[in-house]
This record gives C-alpha cells, sequence and structure tokens, in this order.
C-alpha cells in the first residue's frame, strides 16, 4: 500500500507536479463539456482546424515579444470569425473554408518563423505543450478561461442541445442558430488556447475528442457524459502525470509527461469500451419480457 | 371574427439568389387545415421556410396570426419529419418534448415543473404517455412521428407547421396524428402541412394548395385537387384513373 501510495501521491507533493495535475483537471473539465457539445454536433474537426490556425498568432507574438497566449487566443477568435463569414456564403462548405484558413493560416505562421532564429524550441513546447512547465500565473488563467468557457456552455446548455438536435426547429422558434454555432466555436478557440501550452497543439484534441466520446459510450444521457468524461481525463492525467514522474524520478527514464497523459487517456477510452462492448454483448442473451 | 391564422398575398420566396415560388394567394383561418401538394423541389419547404420568416420574400407577403411572421415565430410550431433527426442522439422522448417549452422557458433558465408537466400531458395525448423515459431513437418511425407531434402541442402554438409527417408512419401512428390534429383543429389551432399523400391530404385538411415554382390551385381540397391541376402540377406523373379519381405516380 505505502509503494502504491508513494508512485500515485508522492509525486504531487512537489509543486510543478502539483500544478501540472491542476491544468490538466481543469482543461479535463472544459474539455469534457465542451467536447460532447462537438461531438453532438458532429464537428470535432473544428478542434483541429483551430489547432493549426492559432499558429501565427502564437508565432507572431513570440517574434514580437508579447503574450503567447494573446497571440494564440487573437488568432484563435480572427479565424472563428473569418469561418463563419466564408461559410455565411452557401456557395463555400465548411469543408473548403477549414482547409482554407489552415494553410492560409499556417503559411503566415511559418513566414513568421522563418524570420527568427530562435524559435526552434518554442516551436517544439507549441506543438507538444509544456505541461511541467506551467507556472501559476499558467493556472490562473487556465482557470479563467475555463471558467469563462463552462460558464457559458452552462448558459445556453438547452439551446446548443436543441440547435444540435434539430436545427430547423431551432430556427423555427426563433433562436439565432448562427449566433449560436459562433459562441461554440469562441468557447472552442478558448480551449484550445488554454490547453496550447500544456499539452500542445498536437495532443490537446485529446482532452476535447476522446474524453467526450468515452462518455457517450457509457452513458445515456448528456450531463452523466460530460460527468464521466471531466472525471476520466482527471483520473487518466493522474496516472500518466504519476506514470512519467515514477520512470523519470525512479528509473532514469524520460517519458514526456503531456503526452503521457494522453496515452493514459486513450487507454482510458479503450477500457472503457471494451467493457462496453463486453456487456453488450453479457445482455443479449436476456429475453425481452 | 377571429384575425386569420394565415395570409399570403402573392407571395415569392427566393433561395438564397434563385427564386423558388410566386404568386401565391390565400388564407387559412384558425381551425383551418391547408395541404402544400406539389413535387419535389416545387417550393413547398420554402414556403414553409417563409412562414416561418426564415426565407427573404423578394414580393408579396405573409402575415401569421397578424403579425409579421418573424414576430409569431412563439405562436407557430414547425413539425419536422422523424426521419430527418438523427436516431443516436442522446435523448428520451420526454426531453424531446420539453423542447417545446424552452422559448417559454427563456434564456439561462431550466423548465420548471409546469413545463414538465405540460411536457407528460402532451405525450398523454399522442398516446405515448408510458415511453418519456425511452431513448428518443429507439422509438418507432411513427411513435417519433407522434413525439414531435407532442412537442408542438407542448408549445402551445396557434399554428402548425407540419413537413411530410406521414412518411414513413404506421397506420396506428397515422390514425391517432389525424384524431390529434383533427381535436386540435377543434380548439382553433390551424395547420399547414407539405405532403405529396393525396388520400392523405383529403383526410387531414380542408383546403389545398397546389404548387410548382407557382401557385397552380388555392382553395377547397375538392376544388383544387383537380385531374387536370394535378396534370398541370404534376405532369405526366398524374394519372387519372378508371374511377375518375386521380393518382400521383412516383
Amino acid at each position: 500500500m505505502s509503494g502504491l501510495w508513494r508512485v500515485l501521491v508522492d509525486p504531487f507533493s512537489v509543486p510543478f507536479m502539483g500544478r501540472a495535475l491542476v491544468e490538466v483537471v481543469l482543461l479535463g473539465a472544459l474539455g469534457a463539456v465542451l467536447g460532447v457539445h462537438l461531438l453532438l454536433r458532429r464537428k470535432a474537426f473544428v478542434t483541429e482546424a483551430l489547432q493549426h490556425t492559432v499558429f501565427p498568432g502564437v508565432a507572431v507574438a513570440f517574434v514580437a515579444g508579447q503574450s503567447l497566449l494573446g497571440g494564440a487566443l487573437l488568432a484563435a477568435l480572427a479565424s472563428v470569425v473569418l469561418l463563419h463569414l466564408l461559410t455565411r456564403n452557401d456557395r463555400v462548405d465548411t469543408d473548403s473554408a477549414l482547409a482554407l484558413l489552415i494553410a492560409g493560416f499556417f503559411a503566415l505562421g511559418v513566414v513568421v518563423v522563418s524570420r527568427s532564429h530562435s524559435f526552434q524550441s518554442s516551436l517544439t513546447a507549441l506543438l507538444f505543450g509544456r505541461v511541467l512547465a506551467v507556472d501559476t500565473r499558467q493556472v490562473v488563467e487556465t482557470a479563467v478561461l475555463v471558467a469563462v468557457g463552462l460558464v457559458v456552455l452552462l448558459a445556453l446548455h438547452k439551446e446548443l442541445v436543441l440547435r444540435a438536435f434539430d436545427p430547423a426547429a431551432s430556427a423555427a422558434v426563433g433562436y439565432p442558430v448562427g449566433r449560436l454555432d459562433l459562441v461554440l466555436d469562441v468557447v472552442v478557440a478558448l480551449a484550445v488556447v488554454a490547453a496550447v501550452r500544456a499539452v500542445g497543439t498536437v495532443l490537446l484534441v485529446a482532452f476535447l475528442v476522446t474524453p467526450a466520446a468515452a462518455g457517450r459510450l457509457c452513458c445515456r444521457r448528456i450531463p452523466s457524459m460530460m460527468a464521466t468524461a471531466a472525471v476520466l481525463t482527471a483520473v487518466c492525467g493522474w496516472l500518466g502525470l504519476a506514470a512519467s514522474y515514477t520512470a523519470s524520478v525512479d528509473h532514469g527514464i524520460r517519458l514526456a509527461a503531456g503526452a503521457m497523459v494522453v496515452m493514459t487517456i486513450t487507454v482510458g477510452f479503450l477500457v472503457v469500451a471494451t467493457v462496453m462492448a463486453v456487456r453488450q454483448r453479457l445482455a443479449r442473451p436476456v429475453p425481452v419480457p | 371574427m377571429s384575425r386569420p391564422a394565415l395570409v399570403l398575398s402573392d407571395v415569392s420566396a427566393a433561395y438564397g439568389r434563385e427564386p423558388v415560388l410566386e404568386g401565391v394567394t390565400g388564407r387559412i383561418e384558425p381551425g383551418g387545415s391547408l395541404a402544400l401538394i406539389g413535387p419535389n423541389g416545387a417550393g413547398k419547404s420554402t414556403l414553409i421556410k417563409a412562414i416561418l420568416g426564415l426565407v427573404p420574400l423578394p414580393s408579396g407577403s405573409i402575415e401569421v396570426l397578424g403579425q409579421a411572421p418573424a414576430r409569431a415565430r412563439s405562436q407557430v410550431a414547425y413539425v419536422p419529419q422523424a426521419e430527418a433527426l438523427d436516431r443516436n442522439f442522446p435523448v428520451s422522448a420526454l426531453q424531446v418534448v420539453l423542447m417545446g417549452r424552452y422559448r417559454r422557458v427563456g434564456w439561462l433558465r431550466r423548465p420548471g415543473a409546469a413545463d414538465k408537466a405540460a411536457a407528460r400531458a402532451a405525450l398523454d395525448r399522442v398516446g405515448l404517455a408510458d415511453r418519456g423515459d425511452t431513448r428518443f431513437g429507439t422509438l418507432s418511425g411513427g411513435q417519433r412521428q407522434r413525439v414531435l407531434m407532442a412537442r408542438a402541442i407542448a408549445q402551445e402554438a396557434r399554428l402548425l407547421l407540419l413537413d411530410e409527417p406521414f412518411n414513413g408512419v404506421d397506420t396506428t401512428s397515422t390514425d391517432l396524428l389525424l384524431d390529434v390534429l383533427d381535436a386540435l383543429r377543434n380548439d382553433g389551432v390551424a395547420v399547414v402541412m407539405a405532403t405529396h399523400d393525396l388520400s392523405i391530404a383529403h383526410l387531414a385538411c380542408g383546403d389545398a394548395c397546389l404548387i410548382n415554382h407557382h401557385q397552380v390551385a388555392f382553395g377547397p381540397i375538392d376544388e383544387a385537387l383537380t385531374a387536370e391541376r394535378l396534370q398541370q402540377t404534376y405532369g405526366a406523373r398524374a394519372v387519372v384513373l378508371a374511377g375518375g379519381s386521380t393518382i400521383v405516380t412516383a
């Protein structure tokens, strides 16, 4: 027991590990609620697009010596607004608009980066994140972004669910469907920006898509899906961070902490999927009364 | 005399820049019912969207319950085809019916006890009182259509707009839906129904509007649906049978 305690609890008495865990739990909470909405809307791909379009914002901020968070936020919001303006025209479909924005924004980022010589390490950090390097101020910033995102999603919960389920009826009773979509995308932008420093642009999709998919597999109701997803990220974040710490400190094997968290979340999803598949198989022979 | 439920005055409607529909004129009184009949792409759905105030009108005007369409939406219920909705969506039948209360509930608030009671009563009216907790997608096509009708009842609308409400619906549910529509009309609710099913139109509606990009006829259903006019609307697909009745082939 004490051995288990040493592996699972002790690491988090080290300040940077404690901060990393808080960061992951916060991101997991927003990722869970937002992820379920995205799943219901079948628009997980918007996350994929935004993770690329924040890149030039961060690059410009880096070269100009400004806050990377501010740069990412501006670029994310700009791309969301542009996406909406482009798709307003029926002749430009969402896929084309996203592809166009990803390429355009990414190219801009590369052009900016090519003017800078010291960008290499920052680029790695942007792509893969540095969850162990998160300082207290960054945790507070994440908490604020997560709180704003959660408040918006909880306030508009029933409207967003109706819009996802029956867009025609939603418009028919007078809901501003386009603006609801814009709000959801802005929250995605907030989540991407909040997550980018801790887990990087490549891995943040795991916080939004994987836990929500697991929740969807094992729950019937939307709020329980969201709760399940948040708990899954928190537990897997905890286990993943503990594992990477123990491997590194006790065994001298360096494992990227952010990637370990994402891997653990993915394993968590597979466990849920397997359990549900087995349960379904066992439930099948019961005769219907 | 109460104000008419719907007044269409020389309505033209456009979808994007393409004009889809022109010259639709007619009215429905409270408790009246209109079948919108025409081939696919004739402009039925566009006319329904126009009545909801969701497409621009290049010319003509629409008055819903004495108001502009966009202002009357809280009193208008739109009932889509059950087939158009995602069967995997995680909502129960009761939750779908509750959606009809959302505009009454308002922004930032959750449905209260009164809303839930209204939703249960509406489910009861369509004969599904015991299926409230069932997941919407696991119900049969007819039952799902009844749930959507219950949602419109819960909304307490004065005008119902139905888009092909009997597609893929079994006879039990069809009979039940027709009874419910009758009861609603007796309460003064007006009904507009887009359909390609002429027999359903005769059963459910007193008036008919035949359209194929322009209005071919608008009036009492027996006068509107003549063989000649059906041929004008559907071309060679309208076939006059030996008994004198006309059918429209697929």
